[in-house]
């Protein structure tokens, strides 16, 4: 234990260091005044005796000094030493330290900001029992546009019995349902699921129970399952829920539980049942409905558990040929499923953010070596007068880091400022876009141990080079060189070059990323919807099948053009229509179709279209183009014929060389056919965004074959926002027991499509106007030290007969000469990292000539302008003055 | 300094301290630079300064409690005293160095 006792001591020593030194002072005056006192005694006299006693003593300051190091902190001490010394020299230089400061302040500012919301939404922990053995299972077919669908039940069963890879498969189905009995109705986002499928996950309800193996049964009791967010909002958080009877659909169903806060898969479910599939069903391989989630073996991994089932699946389809061929299995980790569309963009601006940090560092390093190199003669000098290496590394060190605290403290406080920002990454009423949930991004212990472990980062990446330059300097040598002062050193101006380079590289590849992405993001933005989503208010609404079964058409078609008269009589209204699938609203479902005279295809790969239904006025109220043939009218009703209008892609896909206006169409099957005859041709809708591809869409009345799924629109006149109280109570006039699942204005829709893309577009244009500037910070300091360093050199020139445009294109081609390398070497690298971007680009290549060249262009512009001043500077040196200073 | 003089061996000077307090009692710090300086009959080069620091690493172990008391003289001065560990610490001390001093002249009269 004597090194507690010692440090204790020591750390005493090192606070109370007034105190104690008078205390040895004391005590030394005391030894001095004993000594004296004796050689008195022996004779000598006053004079002698103080002489020899202080000759006995040795030195006294030795003495001290020694006696300080032993008591104290020596360590601490010559830190806190630097770190005044550094204060000291900053302050001397303070434009470049405020210019140091700022640069890494934003370096490390952007990257703690962008890094804050990858951990809340890459590295959140997820609350499920061991999540890595967690995957979610999809079938995609090229026949159904190659997308992760959900599967059939009968593969399910399949895969389940076969495969041997999963410890647990369990299924699950989307299943809405009405709430009633309890204030307002409202439409739940429900799902069906097996009670396996809860286990899978592993979380235990907060209060409650979950339902058992025997309760998921067809016939079984009619138990639900509550979100926490239901049951604090609609339930005030009732302790007695439980065993409690609710309405959904007109059914009752008792609550069995209440699952815990933050349970959110799939995401924004408010209620769970039981999934109660018929043994039945299970020989079904045509309806793709069930949405399964499996937990891998031990020791599985997610490829060979893939590899597996796909050879499964491969069997099946020769079993059911019509239905699985051209199936292949997706498995998709939990997490990755979770983060869906912005895993991604995250990580290619988490890159780009490391590259304005290592620009950041590389501008920092820059100065450093600038100002080290004006402190030159200062080393030389205390390297001469004793001081080793040693001691001026660690006082460079010190200033280094005395930078990176200040620029990392400044950067946090942009963190926290710029977060808020972040959050309009998330629009968090997106239906189509596949986005975990944010509300929020804290700055947690997690972000501030980054922020500092970046700031020590670049403290040491920027503080280690012009230390190794500075230590490098011999003392006779740079005495002497600045007195005869011809050239920079070589050293130090192979180092700043080298900082310029790639400052110059990394900003092109930044540049040359933000062009591809804004290029893209201006497509997307300009290109068309095929609908006009301005002054245009939606309605969706679902028909609950207890009060409109599907035997019952006519009630739900009465209830419809119900709606649609009082909507359309409103004041402010245009006109007003209804469909099945909203466009850009993540809903669709899709029809399979014949065409007259071919049988399905033995493959399996029977052509499937978006199955839309819509009434007489639809195209007119968002705004589609009829392309040839006719609107719907209100004489296509039940027992008339069976018209469907087709869009533009349909029509080029599947009647290339002739007019499909008066073709028909099977809806039904080969054997079991259902005719709808083609009546018209309407222009293309981006239904699923600007960015995403159009898919083949049929269009059928809402007279002839009425769907649950409900969205009514209207065109209005005024701001569509403010009709959605009139429209609802228009809606409730006709059933007031129906719930508006969501009333939005379709142009608030299509700007929420963009929020990824405009952010994250808008992210790296700042990103890279920064590294622009950043480089061009860095590029004029360092141009205009090596004007400065030369001034002897050019003066010498100019003396000897150079003209002063001889000196401009020196000094310009020596700035080109680094600008072009470092163009070289950034186009490399853009090019290389282009392909990254290639994923989120929309009818831009990611190789793209004209954005390369502009950004290159752009570039050198800058930097021949950054070069420009310090050129001019030497330019108007005066020869005379040059040759004389120092 | 006199080339005659040994210079003062790393550490011992730490066990002279011990065992100067350990036979004269409480002293202040010239009563144990002269008292070392006698013992040794002037054949140690030392410094009285040296002193300082090591009764400074002797408090730091807690082999030593200092405080300030009156001289015969009536003069204010610092007293050092040893404390119940240093009085254990001089055993331990006493027979490393005896082995070490051991082992030094074995080895002399070995390689002689």
């Amino acid at each position: 234990m004597d090194w507690v006792r010692i440090l204790i001591s020591r750390c005493a020593g090192f606070f109370g260091k007034g105190k104690l030194d008078e205390d040895l002072d004391e005590e030394l005056r005391t030894h001095i005044d004993f000594a004296v006192e004796e050689n008195v005694r022996r004779g000598m006299s006053e004079q002698e005796a103080r002489t020899n006693a202080l000759r006995e003593f040795g030195g006294m300051t030795q003495t001290r000094e020694q006696y300080r190091i032993q008591r104290g902190l020596p360590i601490l001490e010559t830190m806190l030493q630097d770190i005044r010394f550094g204060f000291r020299q900053l302050s001397k230089s303070r434009g470049v330290a405020a210019t140091s400061i700022l640069t890494l302040a934003f370096g490390i500012g952007a990257t703690t900001s962008i890094f804050s919301v990858v951990k809340a939404v890459l590295l959140a922990p997820l609350p499920y029992k061991d999540p890595g053995r967690i995957v979610a299972v999809w079938t995609t077919n090229p026949a159904r546009g190659g997308e992760p669908l959900p599967s059939t039940p009968g593969d399910f069963a399949i895969w389940k019995q076969r495969s041997g890879v999963f410890e647990t498969l369990a299924l699950s189905y989307d299943d809405e349902m009405t709430l009633t009995g309890k204030g307002e109705p409202q439409l739940l986002i429900g799902y069906a699921v097996s009670a396996n499928y809860l286990r899978i996950l592993g979380v235990a309800p907060q209060i409650g129970r979950l339902y058992t193996d025997q309760e998921d049964k067809p016939g079984g009791p009619k138990v639900v399952l509550l979100s926490n967010h239901l049951w604090r909002t609609t339930f005030q958080s009732d302790p007695e829920i439980v065993g409690k009877a609710i309405t959904l659909d007109g059914s009752s169903y008792t609550v069995l539980g209440v699952m815990p806060r933050g349970f959110d898969y799939p995401t924004s479910v408010e209620i769970w049942v039981p999934a109660a599939i018929a043994p039945a069903a299970f020989d079904d391989f045509s309806h793709t409905y069930v949405r399964i989630l499996g937990r891998l073996r031990p020791g599985i991994s997610i490829a060979e558990a893939q590899k597996t089932l796909n050879a499964v699946e491969a069997e099946t389809a020769i079993a059911h040929p019509t239905t699985d061929s051209g199936n292949r299995v997706v498995l998709v980790p939990l997490r990755e499923q979770l983060n869906g569309d912005i895993r991604k963009p995250l990580l290619i601006l988490m890159g780009a953010v490391l590259l304005v940090l290592l620009i950041a560092c590389a501008n920092t390093a820059g100065l450093a070596l600038v100002r080290n190199t004006q402190r030159q003669k200062e080393i030389a000098v205390r390297l001469a007068l004793g001081a080793t290496r040693q001691r001026l590394l660690r006082q460079f060190v010190t200033e280094s880091l005395l930078l990176a605290a200040n620029g990392g403290a400044a950067g946090i406080a942009l963190t926290m400022a710029g977060t808020r920002f972040l959050l309009g990454l998330f629009p968090n009423d997106v239906a189509n876009l596949n986005i975990p949930k944010v509300t929020q991004i804290p700055i947690n212990d997690g972000v501030l141990l980054f922020a500092l472990a970046i700031t020590l980062l670049t403290g040491f990446l920027f503080g280690i080079v012009p230390v190794l330059n500075a230590v490098r300097i011999n003392a006779d040598a740079t005495i002497n060189e600045s007195e005869r002062g011809s050239t920079a050193s070589r050293h130090s101006s192979f180092s700043r070059s080298v900082m310029v380079v790639g400052e110059i590289a990394l900003a092109l590849m930044l540049l040359t990323g933000a062009g591809l992405l804004v290029a893209s993001f201006r497509k997307v933005v300009n290109s068309n919807l095929g609908f006009q989503p301005d002054h245009v208010l939606s309605l969706q609404l679902f028909l609950p099948p207890d009060r409109y079964p599907r035997s019952d058409q006519t009630k739900r078609i009465r209830f419809v053009e119900g709606v649609v008269n009082r909507l359309s009589a409103l004041p402010g209204v245009k006109s007003a229509a209804a469909t099945n699938f909203l466009p850009l609203t993540g809903f669709w479902g899709t029809t399979t179709f014949l065409l007259p005279g071919e049988a399905p295809p033995k493959d399996g790969q029977t052509p499937e279209a978006d199955n839309r239904v819509i009434t007489p006025g639809y195209l007119r109220t968002m705004g589609i183009p009829l392309i040839r043939g006719r609107d719907f009218s209100a004489a296509d009703r039940t027992n008339a014929l069976h018209v469907a209008m087709i869009n533009q892609t349909l029509a080029r896909e599947f009647f290339p060389n002739k007019d499909p206006v008066g073709e028909k169409l099977n809806l039904g099957s080969a054997e079991q056919p259902d005719w709808w005859r083609i009546v018209g041709i309407v222009g293309d809708v981006k239904a699923f965004g600007q960015d995403q591809p159009t898919h083949t869409d049929i269009y059928r009345p809402f007279a002839q074959q009425p769907y649950s799924l409900v969205a009514f629109t209207l065109r209005t006149e005024t701001e569509p926002a403010s009709m959605v109280k009139s429209s609802k109570e228009a809606l409730w006039s006709v059933d007031p027991n129906l719930p508006v699942f969501r009333a939005v204005p379709m142009d608030l829709l299509a700007k929420q499509t963009l929020a990824i893309p405009r952010a994250s577009s808008a992210l790296i244009s700042a990103f890279a106007g920064l590294a622009l500037l950043l480089a061009c910070i860095g590029i004029y300091g360092v141009m205009s030290y090596a004007v400065a360093q030369r001034t002897r050199e050019i003066g010498v020139r100019m003396a000897l007969g150079a003209r002063r445009g001889d000196v401009l294109i020196m000094m310009m081609v020596e700035g080109a000469r680094l600008t072009l390398l470092g163009i070289t070497i950034g186009l490399a690298g853009a090019l290389a990292s282009a392909r990254l971007l290639a994923s989120l680009l929309f009818e831009v290549t990611a190789i793209n000539p004209l954005i390369f060249s502009l950004a290159a262009a752009l570039l050198i512009a800058i930097a021949m302008a950054a070069a420009w001043l310090p050129a001019r500077n030497a330019a108007s040196i005066d020869p005379m003055q040059a040759l004389r200073a120092e | 300094m006199a080339e005659s003089k040994s210079d003062v061996l790393q550490g011992t000077l730490d066990l002279m301290v011990l065992k100067t307090l350990e036979s004269m009692g409480p002293l202040h710090g010239y009563g144990i630079a002269r008292r070392i300086e006698q013992v040794s009959d002037a054949t140690l080069s030392l410094n009285q300064g040296t002193i300082y620091p090591a009764l400074l690493r002797l408090q730091q172990r807690g082999y030593i409690k200092a405080e300030w008391g009156t001289s015969e003289n009536n003069r204010r001065a610092k007293y050092y005293s040893l404390s119940r560990l240093g009085k254990k610490q001089i055993g331990a001390e006493t027979e490393n160095w005896e082995r070490i001093a051991a082992t030094m002249s074995r080895f002399l009269a070995v390689s002689r």
